[in-house]
């Protein structure tokens, strides 16, 4: 179980939080004349990447505020926490974190012995 | 019998006598002994069947790893699977052996082992295919969930357990040599430290085993105790005793379970075990290793152990299991085993060692010749033969030529492997070690030390270096430790994973994974079938996937495995060791979230009403709702419904609606973030006024309903439904800071604040006059959906003319603590005009009558306000809200789409249910077209027949024709399809 370092509260257990999907994704503006494969990608498209994601938190039983995070999700290691009006972080600076359990590559999953 | 003890074992209170039962027959044993322990002392060997061939099977080792002696304690709520090499007697304590009827001595089932040519490997995924589908669900399976397995479940469930959390800086897992001297050096350091032990004494290898004499010049028992002294003594170091590490997850979290009743019944009324839940910034894994077998024929008959088991029976827990043992090994670790025998003077009957004379340790060679035990070298025991128990092996030496011991028992070491499963289980990486063959820890993952033979590091001489070098980060206090072996200090190893069946046949058995009753023929022929990936050949045979993982096989496996492929085993890898490393009881696991504290249960204020006035509840949520009142204890759900629902439309009923979600919005921009959240547009809505409002998802569906009550344009009070009102908060608080954070609005759960009655009926109105005298309910001075707020005995309460029912009818918020007091008031004054309490059923009758919707019923995720012909509550003229431009996507505007309509019986005597499917044909025909099915349906008392609500494919424009309804015998009754409404379609009784 992770451990998230809420921005207001602090440490705490995962199990007071709840997760809210990949972060940074624009709700289009309802004034906007988009066609339905854009407003389709906003509602139903999210990322799931193998590796560093940017995702959204809620500490639920909490503060009950939302806050953003980059984990790497083939380690769960949480890199990074901040505000929702803090600037993204780029991608290159935890380029050197990258690491995963068994040293396999960034794409897909398996034994990496076997995969030898 | 006579009873073999070992006198010098300090761990054994051998003055104290404990009577226990074996399948049914009264045994002694002595306090500290295990089961396993106990039965040795009685003589007993035969203890179980095997999972699958019903083979008779002994005890195999003397720990956790146990894969055979697995047992029922039928005095603990017939707690099945315990280990008996583990669980500790007590006075009165009654275990029964698993997997076999009649009797353990003649078992029915063993007539597998006559048939197991047919049950090879996968033979559940190929035989079990015919001649119908349903053979395996009504036959076959239950025949096989009968003869296969472990014990039964226990019928009655009452462990009691509780969880503790840690928060420390380094946890120690295992109390062995190496865990003992990490706390040391971590005496009082600013680290916090746990120091975790499986067993009820510190000590393990040195308890277990004669490998080490004395250590810093004192006898080992006297080096423990003063070791454990100063560790107590130390502020900063907490030692958890029979304490299980089960789990490693991330974020050095461990998972470890406390057995609070060691060697005692449990006592029914307190906690028997602690689950700790740990955080650690560091983990040091001192948690050893364990010998492996090897695969020879029939090498699982009762009377063969693994040697270092042996010894710890004899060390550790004073009992000898033989006095003539022959001893099979390919390594150094038996050593030991032999040394501690001659010095309690017992001569093992044979020493069998697959290495060459010049291999053996000088050592060890001069103590067979000197005792005159007769060896075999370059010799391996080909077969084990016997009835229920070891009679002779056949033995092969070096020129090929066998010879027959007889021997009522044999001692089996294959090797040892560090216990790696904690460390994978930390997604540790593991490397193969060609020259003491097996898999050692390499890189860790997390902040994990790996130390002594639990890191592969079998020299006790280097323990000293060891822990000064890889505890250094901690700058700890430097060890100085000199240990005195008693044996060869260097471990040896040759080769030898599985020895050739003396008599190949059919029939012939080498196993691999006693546990799961594998073969190595089952490996080979896994291979030969194409499953040579070890993931998949694991799981196509099933091998070291029992409840033992393959603690003391899974390497015997890959050895073969990379043989039979001529791969290194590095090669073929390793499958994963999961959590958790043993298993844990749910009990455990569920703490005290267990029988009433399972979930939590909700109640309205005036619960205790419901109860004295015969309520029946029903479960909405997490509430208690009353379902219906009965006026009699014989009047049926049904009679006491229609009763209830006659009267709302002839006098009039009070609903408890308090469990309806309450969210409170208040701030300067409330009206622009409502007219963002819901459908409907409340701009032009006066203060005061109220509406019905749809709230959607992204993608257009409808998620809740409520009804909204503006206040001011800076203040909202909304309704939600039962179940949806946590959600519904939670999803404006999420827009609120995500998506508008420029919009000043704040929300808040009011639901537990209020509570809500729904009155309603033709006499509504008089009763309301005369509960709120001083209030006018007139039409004209309080019109169909507004609220007022009026202060009643000086409490501020909110009625509101609104109804769900299609009667005209008010609903009243009243403080909670003031809702008792409101609720019997109505009561008394509505008492003369028939006023009667009625319950969710009869609410949910009158509104289907009326074609109102229940969000989560009457649709379920898949429906836009258009299929629910509520397009008038789409505001037209907003720019945005809530999945507004789903309503346009192709998907949404497609005309046949399931819509809700209104069902008639043609037929008014036929009975329509919720569930049934909807054809447009009489005869049903597979494939069935799946055109959509009933929602709601309920036998109206005013029609005086059943009626329903649907959602059919393009049903708006099937209204006006006939369909039919399914029924669950395959039979059809005819329908009308209608509009969704059945009463007072006008709404003319409604604001009347």
């Amino acid at each position: 179980m992770l451990v998230i370092d809420c921005p207001y509260c602090g440490p705490r257990d995962q199990s007071e939080f709840s997760n809210g999907g990949e972060a940074h994704v624009k709700r289009p503006d309802g004034s906007q004349d988009i066609s339905d494969r854009e407003w389709g990608e906003y509602v139903f498209i999210r990322s799931n990447p193998k590796g560093l994601f940017y995702e959204r938190w809620v500490h639920s039983h909490g503060c009950r505020k939302w806050f953003n995070c980059v984990r790497d999700t083939s380690t769960d290691e949480i890199l990074e926490i901040y505000k929702l009006d803090d600037p993204q972080p780029p991608l290159k600076k935890f380029e050197n974190k990258i690491k995963t359990p068994s040293g396999e590559p960034d794409v897909g999953s398996g034994n990496f012995t076997v995969k030898k | 019998m006579t009873e073999l003890k070992n006198q010098n074992s300090p761990f054994i209170h051998f003055h104290q006598k404990i009577s226990f039962k074996f399948d049914g027959i009264k045994y002694y044993g002595y306090k500290g002994d295990t089961i396993a322990s106990a039965l040795f002392r009685n003589g007993i060997k035969l203890i179980g069947r095997s999972f699958k061939y019903h083979r008779p099977r002994g005890i195999y080792t003397c720990g956790i790893e146990e894969p055979n002696a697995l047992v029922q304690i039928i005095s603990e709520y017939s707690e099945p699977n315990v280990r008996a090499t583990v669980k500790k007697i007590y006075e009165g304590m009654e275990v029964e052996s698993q997997n076999r009827w009649p009797s353990l001595d003649f078992d029915i089932g063993s007539i597998n082992n006559v048939f197991s040519p047919l049950f090879s490997a996968g033979f559940y995924y190929k035989t079990f295919m015919g001649p119908h589908k349903s053979f395996w669900k009504k036959i076959y399976e239950p025949v096989i969930r009968k003869a296969a397995g472990l014990g039964k479940p226990p019928k009655e469930f009452k462990a009691i357990s509780s969880h503790l959390h840690h928060n420390v800086d380094i946890v120690i897992v295992g109390g062995g040599l190496n865990g003992l001297l990490a706390a040391v050096s971590l005496i009082n350091t600013n680290y916090d430290v746990l120091l975790i032990e499986s067993d009820n004494q510190l000590g393990g290898i040195l308890n277990n085993s004669s490998k080490i004499n004395e250590i810093n010049g004192k006898r080992s028992q006297e080096w423990i105790k003063e070791t454990i002294e100063n560790i107590e003594n130390s502020k900063n170091i907490k030692i958890l005793k029979n304490t299980l590490v089960t789990t490693y997850n991330y974020i050095n979290h461990l998972i470890a379970v406390e057995d609070k009743y060691v060697g005692a019944k449990p006592a029914e009324d307190k906690v028997n075990s602690t689950l700790h839940k740990i955080r650690t910034e560091h983990v040091i894994l001192s948690n050893g290793h364990i010998e492996r077998f090897l695969s020879f024929q029939n090498n699982d008959l009762p009377g063969i152990m693994l040697g270092a088991s042996f010894e710890k029976y004899v060390c550790r827990y004073g009992v000898i299991p033989s006095k003539e043992p022959v001893i099979f090994s390919n390594n150094s670790n038996s050593n030991s085993l032999i040394q501690t025998l001659l010095e309690l003077n017992i001569k093992p009957k044979a020493y069998i060692d697959s290495r060459s004379g010049e291999q053996i340790e000088g050592q060890l060679f001069d103590l067979i010749r000197k005792n005159d035990i007769p060896l075999y070298t370059n010799a391996q025991v080909k077969a084990a033969y016997g009835n229920k128990k070891l009679e002779k092996i056949i033995v092969e030496d070096s020129s090929g030529g066998t010879s027959e011991i007889a021997t009522d028992f044999l001692c089996v070491s294959g090797g040892i492997n560090p216990d790696v499963h904690l460390f994978t289980q930390s997604k540790g990486l593991l490397d193969w070690d060609e020259k003491d063959l097996t898999y050692k820890p390499s890189t860790p993952f997390q902040n994990t030390i790996t130390l002594g033979s639990a890191s592969g590091q079998f020299n006790l001489e280097e323990v000293e270096n060891e822990i000064n070098k890889k505890l250094k980060i901690f700058s700890p206090n430097k060890i100085k430790i000199k240990i005195k072996p008693s044996t060869a200090n260097e471990y040896q190893i040759q080769k030898l994973w599985e020895v050739a069946a003396h008599k190949s046949s059919m029939w012939s058995k080498s196993f691999i994974d006693l546990q799961n009753d594998v073969t190595t023929k089952d490996i080979r022929q896994a291979i030969s079938e194409g499953f040579d990936r070890i993931e998949h050949l694991k799981r196509f045979t099933t091998n070291s996937m029992g409840t033992d993982q393959g603690k003391i096989s899974s390497i015997n496996a890959l050895g073969i495995v990379s043989d039979l492929l001529d791969k290194k085993v590095n090669e073929v890898g390793t499958t994963i060791y999961r959590p958790p490393y043993a298993p844990l009881s749910f009990a455990a696991i569920a703490g005290r979230n267990s029988y009433e504290f399972y979930d939590p249960e909700r109640k309205s204020p005036i619960h205790q009403w419901h109860i004295k006035n015969g309520a029946v509840f029903e479960d909405v949520g997490q509430w208690k709702r009353p379902w219906y009142f009965p006026n009699s204890k014989s009047e049926s759900m049904h009679d006491a419904v229609q009763r209830e629902s006659k009267n709302v439309r002839e006098n009039a009923g009070v609903l408890d609606g308090s469990t309806l979600g309450k969210i409170e919005i208040k701030g300067k921009d409330a009206l622009n973030f409502m007219n963002l959240i819901y459908t409907n547009s409340f701009t032009k809505m006066k203060p005061g006024s109220a509406r019905y409002a749809l709230m959607l998802g992204e993608d257009g569906m409808v998620k809740d309903d409520g009804i909204i009550c503006k206040i001011s344009d800076e203040h909202f009070i909304a309704t939600t439904t039962t179940g949806g009102a946590a959600n519904v908060l939670a999803c404006m608080e999420e827009y609120a800071q995500t998506e508008w954070p420029n919009l000043k609005v704040y929300m808040n759960s009011i639901t537990e604040q209020f509570a809500t009655f729904n009155i309603s009926g033709p006499k509504t109105r008089e009763i309301m006059s005369k509960v709120f005298s001083e209030i006018d309910f007139s039409n004209e001075a309080f019109p169909f959906m507004t609220f007022q707020f009026h202060e009643f005995e000086k409490t501020q309460i909110r009625i509101m003319r609104a109804s769900f029912t299609g009667e005209m009818g008010y609903e009243i918020y009243v403080p909670a603590s003031s809702a008792l007091k409101i609720w019997e008031r109505i009561h008394e004054y509505g008492k003369e005009f028939g006023l009667i309490p009625y319950g969710t059923e009869t609410m949910h009758l009158l509104r289907a009558e009326k074609g109102y919707i229940i969000v989560g019923q009457d649709t379920d995720g898949s429906i836009t306000p258009i299929d629910l012909g509520l397009n008038w509550m789409i505001g037209k003229n907003k720019t945005d809200f809530l999945g507004k431009r789903s309503l346009t996507r192709s998907d949404t505007v497609r005309s046949d789409r399931k819509q809700l309509v209104g069902i008639m019986p043609t037929n008014k005597e036929d009975q329509i249910q919720e569930g049934q499917h909807i054809l447009l044909q009489e005869t049903i025909e597979t494939p069935v077209p799946m055109l959509g099915h009933i929602t709601s349906s309920y036998h109206s008392p005013t029609m005086g027949h059943t009626f329903g609500l649907a959602v059919i494919k393009d049903g708006h424009s099937l209204i006006g024709t006939k369909a039919f309804a399914s029924t669950s015998d395959q039979k059809t009754i005819p329908i009308d399809i209608v509009k969704p409404i059945f009463y007072d379609e006008k709404n003319e009784r409604l604001v009347s």
